[in-house]
């Protein structure tokens, strides 16, 4: 279904290099919002500092370009404020693994109904080229022209060891599927994890589009694959490396509550906390000091 | 006539001594008396010294003295920690058969014509059927009959207070009675003690609560309909009250991971239009100042509670100072437009709480609620507790968020569908909200944005005067010293005092008239270095040639303002 994403658009252009990913990772997000038909008056995306996030002009929703590393918190107050609201967290592999990955963490636990989409190009390009932690140990990096001396650590199998309740891997030059991806994200009722292979052609020139073509595999043509098992997730998550690469739903927990369902005071409410601003009387709160 | 009683409980932590506190509390007010209680610990949970102190009389009262006339100890250690604080013909009670005093101890107690009484209160309340803990019951006895008062009227505040303990009534009265007809009791121990005399009744019921539970319900009146908060003395109390009580008022509350993300689920709570409300002290609020600059560039409401207390790094937490006014005044890289308030008694807790709303709504920035450890923990009555002002929200819908306005200010509408979306941007902005990097652009922005300051400016009061317009030595101030300044004008007619409760913008025009005047002025605060002072030095020139200091975790108690002036 061919939508128009013209709405989703502002008259700015985007900063970024040519073939830069984030070109795909816009479109399919723009698409999925199209195609789910959630208007851009409908939408909050809390954006981060470094490439993804000077895109953030570039696309016409609710939005705030915040501080670095804050996306997933930011985004989990607006959620919290208007559930009506479509939320998505949009940051850098620098953003959710170092700077803030304490809100990783904890807006899995808290499974709050949001999208995080972490734009994974293996560095910090904005500062031009700084290693992090999904950059390969020996490549040379800004600053360090012998490579990190940290080792990485396996982002899969930690994303999966929080059990969140979507976890899916997409590719920025897989813009269909990565749209797919996205709707699925958006549609699923708690933290959605998206982690999504991005081309940086400035920065990862070795990462090719032909090159990954060849190191990905989508999780739709394993043999006795289910997103539902935790266990085969986790068994395939610790496969996975910089160079073995699956795309698709990795692992979705349906009917899990989110943080707001879990609040017992606000069941019977109707209203979003966006509504109830207003004068209250506090009166039948002084008993508790007589 | 005035007259007021100071008496302190004390013990290791754990003892009940808090309990043993709010008893008394609420027995001296069912008098109608009005009372102020001041608690000191120490930062861990069992042992330790820890003490209760309230200050009450028939006339307002804010502050504490710093001797009592009564001290009722259950543990040796607080003997020692504490006799030092009891005033001239008072009375040391403690828990016992016999202690042992040290040779400048009985030296002072000769010297000050102290009453020391060992009295058993733990085995009395065992023999009375009732548990050790049950030994403060039986000190309540006996103080009150030293006080020369009705029985009754202790027995019904202890049983009502007990009433959810399910304890044995029986068994409170009996311990209530093994204390006040013990035959330890001598008629000349009450013969220096003036037990005040309500000045008639007032119909409204008193009220006991803290500054912080002041804070919570003018959040509460004010529609904030979200707490994000991560526990830090004395803020954390803020937290307990509201979402204790949660489930009347439908508040959403979050205990976050960090002070990071309080404040930025706060931020993004805001700026899709609820009011949301963060608390805490020193170290917390570091974290949070990047989210300070974020909310002043991007123009979102953003208000934070900050409860100060004494130290750097850790400090001495549990204790109290105001030695973070500069710290939340220059909080924040690069030059943005912000306001600090600086609450100090239970009214301008609630109210300011109010205004800061109002105000972050209207100029579209961070507010921060300065308050200390000797405001947010103390216990203050009141009989007139403050009715919710008006919520207003300055909404309105515009072309461009950032649209560039005569007075700075520019529309801001809530999101939702049926209006235009719009971009919050940290990045120097357009009016629609893109990023620039374009000289004028950066300029225009830059001055719209200080418009707002100068019309912040004009909008908030001048400092309040307090005391006769003659007074000789005028005390300039803010925060809890306003509290005690008022105890003392009460009781020198020399004082005078200026109280700042705007601390940034600082409004400076009644404080050059006070300077021209040619009177004594003592800048009087609870830091080392007088950081209101630099901040009127700064705007004004003028240099306090006198500054009454005090940086040891207490709080200015009535004496060292009333011997300061004696020197």
């Amino acid at each position: 279904m061919a939508q128009n994403t013209e709405k989703y658009n502002t008259n700015k252009r985007p900063t970024w290099c040519p073939g830069c990913g984030n070109f795909g990772i816009h479109m399919a997000l723009k698409t999925a919002l199209a195609e789910l038909e959630i208007a851009p008056s409908e939408t909050f995306i809390a954006f981060d500092i470094g490439c993804n996030g000077n895109g953030a002009d570039t696309i016409s929703t609710y939005g705030f370009k915040g501080l670095h590393g804050r996306a997933v918190a930011l985004a989990s107050g607006a959620k919290l404020a208007n559930k009506k609201f479509t939320v998505i967290a949009d940051q850098g592999d620098g953003a959710c693994f170092h700077e803030g990955i304490d809100h990783l963490v904890n807006a899995i636990k808290s499974n709050y109904d949001i999208t995080i989409l972490i734009h994974n190009n293996e560095n910090f390009a904005l500062t031009t080229g700084q290693a992090t932690v999904t950059t390969n140990q020996d490549k040379p990096m800004y600053g360090q022209p012998y490579g990190k001396p940290e080792k990485g650590f396996n982002i899969n199998e930690f994303i999966m060891s929080l059990h969140p309740t979507f976890f899916a891997k997409g590719y920025s030059g897989d813009i269909k599927e990565l749209k797919d991806l996205i709707k699925k994200g958006i549609k699923h009722h708690g933290c959605s994890v998206i982690e999504i292979s991005q081309l940086c052609p400035s920065y990862n020139k070795e990462a090719t589009p032909q090159w990954f073509n060849e190191h990905i595999t989508k999780v739709s043509t394993l043999k006795d694959y289910s997103n539902k098992s935790y266990d085969k997730a986790m068994e395939l998550s610790k496969k996975m490396t910089n160079d073995k690469i699956y795309t698709g739903v990795i692992y979705q927990q349906n009917n899990v509550e989110s943080f707001y369902d879990n609040l017992k005071n606000r069941k019977n409410y109707k209203t979003e906390l966006v509504d109830e601003v207003k004068e209250y009387n506090i009166k039948p709160l002084l008993k508790y000091f007589e | 006539m005035v007259s007021k009683i100071s008496i302190k409980f004390g013990g290791a932590s754990g003892q009940g001594i808090n309990a043993t506190g709010k008893i008394f509390t609420k027995v001296v007010s069912s008098l109608g008396l009005n009372t102020f209680s001041y608690r000191e610990y120490p930062s861990l949970i069992k042992g330790g010294v820890a003490s209760y102190q309230i200050d009450f009389s028939n006339t307002s009262i804010n502050s504490s003295s710093r001797y009592t006339n009564i001290l009722s100890v259950l543990s040796v250690e607080s003997f020692h920690s504490y006799l030092k604080d009891v005033s001239k013909h008072g009375i040391a009670i403690f828990d016992g058969d016999s202690i042992e005093l040290t040779e400048e101890e009985e030296k002072f107690v000769k010297k000050n014509d102290i009453k020391v009484i060992a009295f058993n209160s733990q085995k009395l309340a065992v023999d009375s059927g009732g548990t050790p803990i049950m030994a403060n019951i039986v000190l309540l006895g006996f103080v009150w009959k030293i006080f020369g008062q009705d029985i009754k009227v202790l027995n019904k505040e202890v049983i009502d207070f007990f009433k959810k303990k399910n304890l044995d009534e029986k068994i409170e009265k009996a311990c209530i009675k093994a204390g006040y007809d013990s035959p330890l009791y001598k008629k000349e121990y009450g013969s220096f003690l003036q037990f005040p005399k309500a000045k008639g009744k007032d119909k409204n019921k008193n009220l006991s609560m803290t500054g912080n539970d002041a804070i919570a319900l003018g959040a509460i009146a004010s529609g904030v309909r979200a707490f994000y908060g991560y526990p830090m003395t004395p803020a954390t109390s803020i937290y307990n009250f509201l979402g204790s009580h949660a489930s009347e008022t439908g508040m959403l509350i979050k205990q976050a991971e960090n002070e990071i993300t309080a404040v930025q689920m706060c931020l993004g709570s805001m700026y899709m239009g609820t009011r949301a409300l963060t608390a805490t002290s020193g170290g917390g609020f570091d974290l949070m100042v990047e989210t300070v600059s974020c909310a002043g560039i991007s123009e979102t409401p953003l208000v934070i509670v900050m409860a100060q207390r004494a130290g750097a790094g850790t400090g001495v937490p549990t204790w109290t100072g105001a030695g973070d006014i500069l710290t939340t005044v220059n909080a924040g890289h690069g030059e943005f437009p912000k306001c600090v308030l600086a609450v100090s008694d239970l009214r301008s807790c609630f109210l300011l709480t109010c205004k800061a709303y109002e105000l972050a709504d209207k100029y579209q920035m961070p507010v921060i609620i300065l308050t200390e450890k000797q405001i947010a923990e103390a216990i203050f009555s009141t009989r007139n507790f403050p009715t919710t002002p008006k919520v207003n929200r300055y909404l309105q819908k515009g072309k461009e968020r950032y649209e560039i306005t005569k007075n700075g200010i520019s529309p801001r509408w809530l999101p939702n569908k049926s209006s235009k979306p719009y971009l919050h941007s940290t990045d120097e902005h357009l009016e629609n909200g893109e990023s620039t990097e374009d000289a004028e652009s950066i300029v225009k922005m830059y001055k719209k944005r200080q418009k707002k300051m100068e019309m912040l400016e004009r909008e908030l009061p001048e400092p309040v005067y307090y005391g006769a317009r003659n007074a000789k030595t005028v005390f300039v101030g803010c925060g809890s010293t306003k509290n005690v300044m008022l105890d003392c004008i009460s009781q020198n007619k020399e004082i005078a005092y200026l109280h700042y409760e705007y601390i940034y913008p600082l409004k400076t025009k009644a404080f050059e008239a006070l300077a021209h005047s040619g009177r004594r002025l003592v800048l009087v605060e609870n830091n080392q270095t007088g950081q209101l002072g630099e901040l009127i030095t700064q705007k004004t020139g003028y240099r306090f040639k006198e500054k009454l200091l005090k940086y040891d975790g207490r709080p200015f108690f009535v004496e060292d303002i009333l011997d300061f002036m004696e020197d």
